[in-house]
């Protein structure tokens, strides 16, 4: 067999929300290029998923093409005309289409056929109706065929851009912005519908589009069993037939990412958090354990707080500068809070949870406020000059208020407001814009899109590879603003909201001038956000919240992940490394990017479980003569060593041998000690430095760079010299049990 | 394709244990500890079952927390739970199910499944199982083996008197040949044609006594309570403040949950400390002096004990020294222990082992004291082989004793399971596995021909 290449090589992430993907190691590895979310739609026919959600055209409607094509559709769906409009664009994904009128659109809800594990229930009656108009409808002898061949043919299928003509002759078209009757295939790590999943994974080949050489790695989730991975493998080898393929643990993964031997990973998704110990680059499986609290969890605390506010606005609330948790003694402005002095601990442990452990992190703020302008996307849907008009002249009076606002008062920081406001981006849908306007499809001009879609932001860059109706990278932000994960999209103006804690704290020394300065390059910035959030179809409103927005973390969701890192630390057999583990905590995942969360998590744990340090040792003034030192008998307690069940982390222990060799000097304890009670200490591991494109990026995402690491340690590197990976013979010999033998 | 590999189960009276055969540490290990929320409207086990780790250790109003191994005491007051007890079928089947399919594998039913057992298992049990396994589970295959046996094996001895000083009991079984002995040492052969009803003096030499982890929790809380110490568990506090007058302790920060937690939760929650102390303070006297019977008083001693701090979850901070052996010296003193006994006051564990090698015939005597394999979890104590094997030698002074026990922990925590691994995975297992079809045919009864 050839070696594998470096740009070969396929990287999958599976996530609850989004599935990361990447085709190629680059010399310096990257964020991931392809971010496409983890759902898929019920397509045309039973057992087909399409990873947009899809409409028939109704009669009458203009649909236009990728290409450039309008369709009307005709009686019964069918296309009775194409013409040609302007220029075609590059985009399909910008595919748009308008209504004749209001009714339409309520029909345009209906799902053809929802297949599987189809959730919601709302769209049924519309459903059966356009169901029922099928039945009437002659099939083509071609769809009766696919729709006999076995399942995973049609995920296949499932995947094929549908935007012309269906299968039955009729028009569909891809809605990008309709999640209704989306099927999310994993749930809390759990891959909850497997055809879904199967599809998904197929979507993102295709998209990827890979040579015949490519092997694959995928990320497992921790909770993944035996089966569902032998499940994976076989449908890898049988159904992609890729070369080559290996799962990397995600908690292994995200340790690669950070290099380091011994490690407690605290990685915080969507609905649930992993916390894994690692000893010697060995995942400690008995301990880890999964916990049913993520980064949702704070939106549901938050929606309790704020109950006036929609789930959109409270994502966004949650992604922008205002909220944040207030680190122990800086009380919540306007609030007598005894509790929280409570929570104030003995100087000397506060310090080392806020001084020493954790830089807070001036720059990736400024990071953040430089990538608003490049993700800022425009929709493709175009509003109506009427609409346009509407907009401006909000945005007029807004910003005369805020230019008013900017003369007058003082700058006061986000922590010292008892209130606060955030700008919240509405996604306004193309029927409510596009009412009234009949027969005139708009054209999105490349033109346009580059004026508003400037140097490509960390993730943006996918645009120009995707070239199909999926929001990904850029497009995906805009799509759907609340699920951006790096939050910088929501963040609306700065200017207006003041600075964050973080910010005010290290931007102490700003004077007046400079700090004008940025209001004024703030409100020109913004001035343009509107003009692009006219064109593109957004509507912004300013909303405005009080203290609730530091409380996001006080339902409890600190203390559940304190807890329960300390049982999986305390399940560390040996007990020698445990405070190895406390020493470089990890914590990672899209769920802690909320500002403060980490600190708080850290101090949470200090608080509670951190002992002082004559508690975890022996008082040297009286040690003792009769400790033993172990006898030749064997029968004393237990040495540590290093006791490694797993093969694959011994390949990455071999690559992380010359970093770890000076750390893993220095740790031989003497082992007739009785260890002593942890942490006594807590420090957060240092990010690494030499991954210059994920500093803007924030390291959140981190497994994605172990996944690349992993990659080019399996496949390039050793080039199965060491079995890291499942290779082509391996399954025929072994069949889908090959993965565990790895 | 490869035989689909088969799956090892080894439930303890602590944590159940399950990993693939061939493996050399299990997949998943869940407390065998489970919680019980009452919850009219499912009445199968009066309330909703929490099993797992997570699910035990979230705070949830009403929760009670229970073993199956003894239903209806409070944890505090299981002295001896163990699988001749064990009542909640219901329960544990549950437990079994969650630590498959927890990591392992959605798919019971296309494993073979091996269970151990201790020695005293009762024969009701033994059917019970076998009934489960095939019924619930629909497993294609079938044995149970005695952990006694694995554990030997775990220990690359087929012959050896095995010591597992684990969470509810610690006992001792002479295992030879990979067979616990038996009365009149019947042939392994002979023992699987002829049907024999169960009766625990079938075996020799096997003894057990409660004198173990549990019973070490149990006196070390008593030992705290006495002491002053409020025992107030991580999740009931906000925050702690350290100190170290018991006189004057500070206010203590509560976690506001709205209601009382179950008094077995909060118990429970407390094992997690004491847990914790076991592992970092707790010291067995291995000294060539005895204990003294009063430590305030321990008069002329040879050399002083090494004095070890331990901070306690609301951050009361105590110096302890001599009385870090008091809990684990009644494991071998019971007279001594901190919580006097209700009942009869128990032998020592090495005075138990004697008894059992009292009862064994002369000609294998020397051969068992020479292979002793200590295991179980109680046993990683510091110390503790040490103070074992000092005992031993004191009591037999002829033959040569020698222990054996892993250098490391995983081992000594799951040496049954690792034996059952061992077991289920070398080729001549094949000609034991108890079919599907035979249990079809014969019924639970099967067992009891095929598996002694
Ligand atoms: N390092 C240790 N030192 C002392 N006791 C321990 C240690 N580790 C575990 N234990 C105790 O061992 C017991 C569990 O033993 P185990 O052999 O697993 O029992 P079982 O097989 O019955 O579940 C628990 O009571 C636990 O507190
Ligand atoms: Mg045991």
């Amino acid at each position: 067999m050839p070696p594998f290449r470096d740009d070969h090589i396929l990287l999958i992430a599976p996530g609850s929300t989004w599935t990361l993907a990447q085709l190629g190691l680059p010399e310096s590895f990257t964020p991931a290029k392809f971010r496409i979310p983890s759902r898929m739609f019920p397509g045309v026919e039973e057992g087909q998923y399409l990873p947009n959600k899809i409409h028939e055209v109704q009669e009458g409607q203009e649909l236009l093409l990728g290409n450039g094509n309008v369709v009307t559709a005709g009686p019964g769906g069918k296309p009775s005309k194409k013409r040609k409009v302007g220029e075609p664009t590059s985009k399909p994904s910008t595919t748009t289409q308008t209504t004749t009128n209001g009714s339409a659109s309520t029909a345009n809800e209906a799902v053809k056929k929802p297949t599987g594990d189809a959730k919601p229930a709302e769209a049924k009656g519309d459903t059966a109706m356009a169901d029922a108009a099928d039945g009437a409808e002659p099939h083509d002898d071609d769809a009766d065929e696919e729709g006999n061949d076995e399942d995973e043919d049609q995920e296949m299928n499932g995947t094929k851009d549908k935007d012309e003509d269906g299968a039955d002759g009729k028009i569909y078209y891809d809605d990008d912005f309709d999640e209704e009757g989306a099927i999310w295939c994993i749930e809390q790590g759990r891959i909850v519908n497997w055809e879904c999943f199967f599809a998904l994974l197929l979507h993102v080949y295709e998209q990827i589009n890979p040579t015949f050489h490519t092997p694959i790695l995928m990320i497992s989730q921790p909770c993944w069993t035996c089966t569902d991975k032998e499940r994976i493998c076989q449908f890898i080898f049988e159904k992609i037939k890729a070369p080559g393929f290996c799962m990397m643990d995600a908690a292994a993964a995200i340790s690669a990412a950070y290099g380091i031997p011994h490690s407690l990973v605290i990685d915080i998704g969507y609905e649930k958090t992993d916390i894994t110990a690692i000893v010697e680059y060995d995942i400690q499986e008995l301990g880890r354990t999964t916990v049913p609290v993520g980064g949702n969890s704070l939106n549901k605390h938050l929606q309790k707080l704020l109950p006036h506010l929609s789930e959109d606005e409270i994502e966004q609330l949650k992604h922008s500068n205002i909220c944040e948790i207030l680190p122990p003694g800086i009380p919540i402005p306007g609030e007598e809070d005894i509790e929280r002095d409570a929570l104030l601990l003995p100087p000397e442990i506060s310090t080392v949870g806020m001084g020493g452990v954790l830089p807070p992190k001036a720059p990736e703020e400024e990071g953040n406020e430089e990538e608003e302008e490049g993700v800022t996307n425009i929709a493709a849907i175009v509003a109506s000059g009427k609409t346009q008009e509407y907009l401006a002249k909000k945005e007029k009076e807004k910003a005369d208020k805020r230019a008013g606002l900017a003369a007058g008062e003082k700058r006061l920081p986000n922590y010292k407001r008892e209130k606060n406001t955030f700008s919240f981006v509405e996604k306004v849908h193309e029927q409510a814009l596009g009412e009234g306007k009949e027969d005139n499809p708009v054209e999105v001009h490349d033109g346009e899109k580059m004026d508003v879609d400037p140097a490509p932001a960390a993730n943006g860059e996918p645009k120009s590879a995707v070239d199909a109706p999926n929001p990904s990278g850029a497009d995906a932000s805009a799509a759907e603003p609340q699920t951006n994960p790096d939050g910088s999209k929501p963040d609306g103006e700065p200017a207006k909201q003041g600075p964050s804690l973080m910010e005010s704290m290290f931007s102490g020394t700003k004077d007046d001038d400079e700090a004008k300065r940025a209001q004024e390059k703030a409100l020109r910035r913004e001035e343009k956000k509107r003009q692009e959030a006219a064109q593109s179809g957004e509507k912004r409103k300013e909303i405005e919240v009080g203290t609730e927005r530091f409380k996001a973390a006080e339902g409890g969701i600190l203390e559940a992940l304190a807890d329960a890192a300390h049982r999986v630390v305390s399940s560390v057999d040996d007990i020698s490394k445990r405070s190895d583990c406390w020493d470089n905590l990890i914590i990672a995942g899209n769920g802690c990017r909320l500002r403060g969360f980490k600190d708080a998590l850290v101090n949470t744990i200090i608080a509670k479980y951190q002992v002082s340090p004559s508690s975890s040792g022996m008082f040297t003034s009286e040690i003792p003569s009769n400790i033993p030192t172990p006898s030749g008998t064997g029968t004393n307690t237990p040495q540590p060593s290093a006791y490694s069940s797993q093969q694959p982390n011994a390949l990455l222990l071999q690559a992380a041998a010359n970093n770890a060799a000076a750390a893993a000097s220095s740790h031989h304890h003497s082992s007739s000690a009785h260890y002593p009670q942890t942490p006594s200490s807590l420090k957060i591991a240092k990010i690494p430095e030499y991954f210059p494109e994920w500093k803007d990026a924030g390291f959140e995402e981190c497994v994605f760079l172990g996944a690349q690491l992993g990659a080019k340690i399996y496949f390039v590197a050793d080039q199965g010299l060491n079995k890291g990976f499942v290779t082509r013979a391996d399954y025929n010999s072994q069949g889908p049990q090959a993965i565990h033998n790895i | 394709m490869e035989a689909i590999s088969a799956l090892v189960l080894d439930p303890g009276t602590n944590t159940t244990r399950c990993g693939f055969a061939g493996e050399d540490t299990p997949k998943t290990c869940v407390p065998t500890y489970y919680g019980i929320v009452p919850d009219p409207e499912t009445p199968k086990y009066f309330g909703s079952l929490k099993i797992g780790e997570n699910a035990v250790s979230s705070v949830i109003d009403g929760m009670e927390i229970r073993n199956p191994m003894n239903d209806g005491i409070g944890t505090s007051q299981l002295v001896h739970i163990s699988w001749a007890g064990l009542e909640n079928w219901e329960v544990t089947t549950e437990i079994w199910r969650h630590c498959i399919e927890y990591k392992l594998s959605s798919r019971v039913e296309e494993h073979p499944l091996l269970v151990t057992e201790p020695i005293w298992n009762p024969l009701k049990n033994r059917e019970r199982t076998t009934e489960i396994v095939f019924e619930d589970f629909n497993v294609p295959a079938y044995f149970l083996v005695k952990s006694a046996v694995c554990e030997s094996f775990a220990n690359s001895k087929p012959s050896s008197l095995v010591i597992d000083v684990g969470h509810a009991n610690t006992s001792v079984t002479p295992v030879v040949d990979g067979i616990p002995l038996r009365k009149g040492r019947i042939h392994l052969l002979q023992s699987r044609v002829s049907y024999r009803p169960f009766s625990h003096n079938l075996y020799t030499g096997s003894e057990r006594t409660p004198l173990a982890g549990l019973h070490l929790t149990t006196q070390l809380r008593h030992q705290f309570s006495e002491m002053g110490i409020r025992m107030t568990p991580w999740l009931m506090l906000k925050s702690k403040t350290t100190y170290t007058d018991l006189t004057n302790p500070p206010q203590l920060r509560l976690r506001d949950y709205g209601f009382q937690p179950h008094q077995s939760f909060i118990e429970y929650q407390q094992d997690r400390f004491i847990h914790e102390f076991k592992e970092s303070m707790s010291e067995t006297w291995a000294e060539p002096r005895s204990f003294p019977a009063d430590i305030n008083n321990p008069g002329d001693m040879l050399r002083p004990m090494a004095e070890k701090s331990y901070e306690f979850p609301d951050g009361y901070q105590r110096r302890f020294m001599l009385d870090r052996c008091v809990a684990t010296e009644s494991l071998f003193n019971p007279s001594l222990s901190p919580k006097p006994f209700t009942g009869d006051t128990p032998k020592g564990i090495a005075e138990m082992i004697k008894d059992s090698v009292d009862h064994l015939d002369a000609d294998i005597r020397a051969n068992m004291l020479s292979n002793i394999v200590v295991v179980g979890a109680t046993s990683l104590l510091y110390r503790f082989n040490e103070r074992l094997s000092q005992d031993l030698v004191a009591m037999f002074p002829g033959p040569r004793v020698k222990l054996q026990s892993s250098g490391q922990t995983p081992e000594r925590k799951y040496s049954a399971w690792l034996g059952g691994s061992i077991l289920a995975s070398c080729g001549a297992f094949h000609q034991l596995w108890i079919s599907k079809q035979e249990y079809d045919e014969i019924g639970s009864n099967i067992i009891e021909r095929r598996a002694k």
